[in-house]
């Protein structure tokens, strides 16, 4: 009983979960309070993010602190394919996962060579890389940035087929457009974790040699691992611009793109599906809250707010290194659940 | 008997040090081959050079008519050779059946396949008990057994064993024994054993190979080895003479 229980639950908390999270932006459509949407926004988005990086940092054990090279290519492919050509940017989304993929495949490829720390190193020096790259190409417009032009007057379907919401349905629109494509992005490392890659992403994690002992070959499943990471944020980087309408070198390449989805892995869990979503939805709110209570009034402008936001994050990794989600909470679900039974008993007597 | 694996004359230097110097050796099909010598005689690194770890600077080393002198580890194992190491390196924060899993699907593409054929591994080794547990947590013992477990999922036709028994218990040493003896008898693979203890190799081994600073100074059936002066002077001792 307690067994079948324990093994229902997830199921039970997934269905209350997609329910709530669908269910989560209509009151505030009604009363017209649309930041808590982006707020949810922001979750989604930072949730996809980790976990596509949780195959590179969680799965494949290598930590790669720059994912959001792949951010930026996502954008800038599909922002110059429809301010130039005119191509829908779902189109757009599939040529910037698939340019995303293509240039992480060529770059990762010689870092594999490098292991432990000097790896990490390595992609930190190719997003110093691509920031000047970004800031100086004359094609994608420098540092001025490419700017895409607002569509408005569109139906509901409209909307979604340009990837454009406007007015009061704008957070509304992208929020259940992040919702989906976490959803898909779940679904897809799902069935990576199960398959062969995840047994040999997470082979080499625990021991390379022992890996190519057994016929793995360790820097070819690197390149997949870091080419699905980036297929996930070239993605995001696509619906970010459309969201901003704008794609500019030091907004898509900035830290955070990458620092907010590792510590949203870490926080709630590495190596584990759901670990990033729900770092997210404990980070990403924490941040805004802390930046619209502590960052206003008498204190604003001192930083407050970040300084507190980063004492939050110390403590969870301190308390708990190795995440939320690795508490015990079945065997707390189950002891929930014996302890009501055992007081309706008590009750009956 | 078939030969399987040719070393011919290998030689491996390190910097100023020769690991391996001119080093021959030749296992057929269904062996058992025991390789012995100090500390330091270059055994590992034979091991090493055989599956790719690292590439002899002279010589050649061919396999089953496939020349893998320079093969990476992945080819090696790809054509049938696998081996464990003198440190274990099981694969820590995955199970036991993972751990085979990850062996079974060089040759089982699907992971349902790998499954059924690492749990029939498993019952193969004595491990079935143990299938949930992460590998970590394992006993030195149990971990040794579970690297034969997933190197026998790649399925082999060669398999070195580099110190399958150093660190076990006498009553452990004993129970691996016979897995190696019904390795080779139900499974019929060739073995290359690397191991300190006299007893456990000699009778376990058709052939002994003896390195000694880097060169092969005897090789022949234990009865004969083991008298051998060359090798009771670099190896085993004074003492060991009038044992046998």
């Amino acid at each position: 009983m307690a067994g079948s229980s324990g093994r229902r639950s997830p199921r039970v908390v997934l269905a209350v979960g997609v329910v709530l999270g669908l269910l989560y932006p209509i009151p505030l459509q009604w009363s017209g309070y649309t930041y808590f949407q982006t707020v949810g926004f922001l979750v989604l988005i930072n949730a996809m993010l980790g976990v596509g990086w949780n195959v590179i940092g969680g799965w494949a054990g290598q930590f790669d602190f720059a994912p959001q090279v792949f951010f930026a290519i996502g954008a800038y492919t599909a922002a110059i394919l429809f301010v130039h050509l005119g191509w829908s940017p779902w189109l757009g989304m599939l040529a910037g996962v698939l340019a995303a993929i293509g240039i992480c495949a060529l770059v990762t490829y010689p870092l594999t060579r490098l292991r432990g720390h000097y790896f990490a190193i390595s992609t930190v020096a190719i997003w110093m890389i691509a920031q000047p790259i970004g800031a100086t190409w004359e094609f994608i417009n420098g540092s001025r940035g490419l700017f895409i032009p607002m569509q408005t007057g569109q139906g509901v379907l409209g909307s979604i087929a340009s990837l454009q919401f406007v007015g009061r349905t704008k957070a509304l629109g992208y929020y259940y457009v992040a919702f989906g494509l976490l959803a898909l992005t779940l679904w897809l490392v799902h069935l990576v974790e199960r398959g062969r890659l995840g047994f040999y992403f997470r082979a080499i994690r625990d021991d390379q040699e022992g890996a190519e002992g057994i016929g793995i070959p360790s820097r070819l499943y690197k390149v997949i691992a870091r080419s699905i990471t980036a297929a996930v944020f070239g993605a995001g980087g696509v619906l970010y611009g459309f969201w901003a309408l704008a794609v500019f070198p030091e907004q898509v390449l900035d830290l955070n793109w990458s620092t907010l989805p590792i510590m949203a892995t870490v926080v709630g869990g590495i190596g584990r599906l759901w670990g990033p979503v729900l770092g997210a939805f404990i980070l990403i709110p924490i941040s805004q809250i802390m930046s619209t209570t502590l960052g206003t009034g008498p204190l604003a402008g001192r930083g407050i707010d970040l300084i507190v936001y980063g004492i939050i994050i110390v403590l969870i990794a301190a308390l708990r290194p190795t995440g939320i989600l690795s508490l015990p909470w079945s065997r707390w679900a189950r002891g929930l659940v014996r302890r009501r039974a055992s007081a309706r008993l008590v009750g009956r007597g | 008997m078939a030969t399987l694996l040719e070393v011919r004359s290998v030689t491996k230097r390190f910097g100023g040090l020769v690991a391996n110097k001119e080093v021959s050796l030749a296992i057929s099909a269904g062996e058992i081959v025991g390789l012995i010598g100090p500390n330091g005689a270059g055994k590992t690194t034979l091991f090493n050079c055989v599956t790719g770890y690292t590439h002899a600077d002279a010589g050649r080393i061919v396999f089953a008519g496939a020349d893998i002198t320079r093969a990476r580890p992945e080819r090696v194992s790809g054509l049938g050779i696998a081996r464990t190491w003198q440190l274990v390196r099981t694969f820590g924060r995955m199970t036991v059946l993972e751990n085979v899993v990850c062996g079974a699907l060089k040759r089982h593409a699907r992971v349902g396949e790998a499954r059924a054929r690492a749990l029939r591994l498993l019952e193969f080794t004595g491990l079935a008990s143990r299938e949930d547990v992460v590998a970590a947590n394992l006993t030195l013992a149990d971990k040794k057994r579970l690297e034969i477990a997933r190197a026998l999922a790649t399925e082999p036709r060669l398999l070195l064993l580099d110190e399958a028994m150093s660190g076990l218990t006498p009553a452990e040493t004993a129970a691996a024994v016979e897995l190696v003896r019904r390795i080779h008898g139900e499974l019929g693979l060739a073995l290359c054993v690397v191991e300190h203890v006299m007893e456990v190799v000699m009778p376990l081994s058709q052939r002994v190979v003896v390195l000694d600073d880097g060169e092969k100074i005897a090789e022949g059936p234990p009865a004969e080895v083991v008298r051998n002066d060359a090798v009771i002077k670099a190896y085993l001792g004074e003492h060991y003479r009038g044992r046998r």
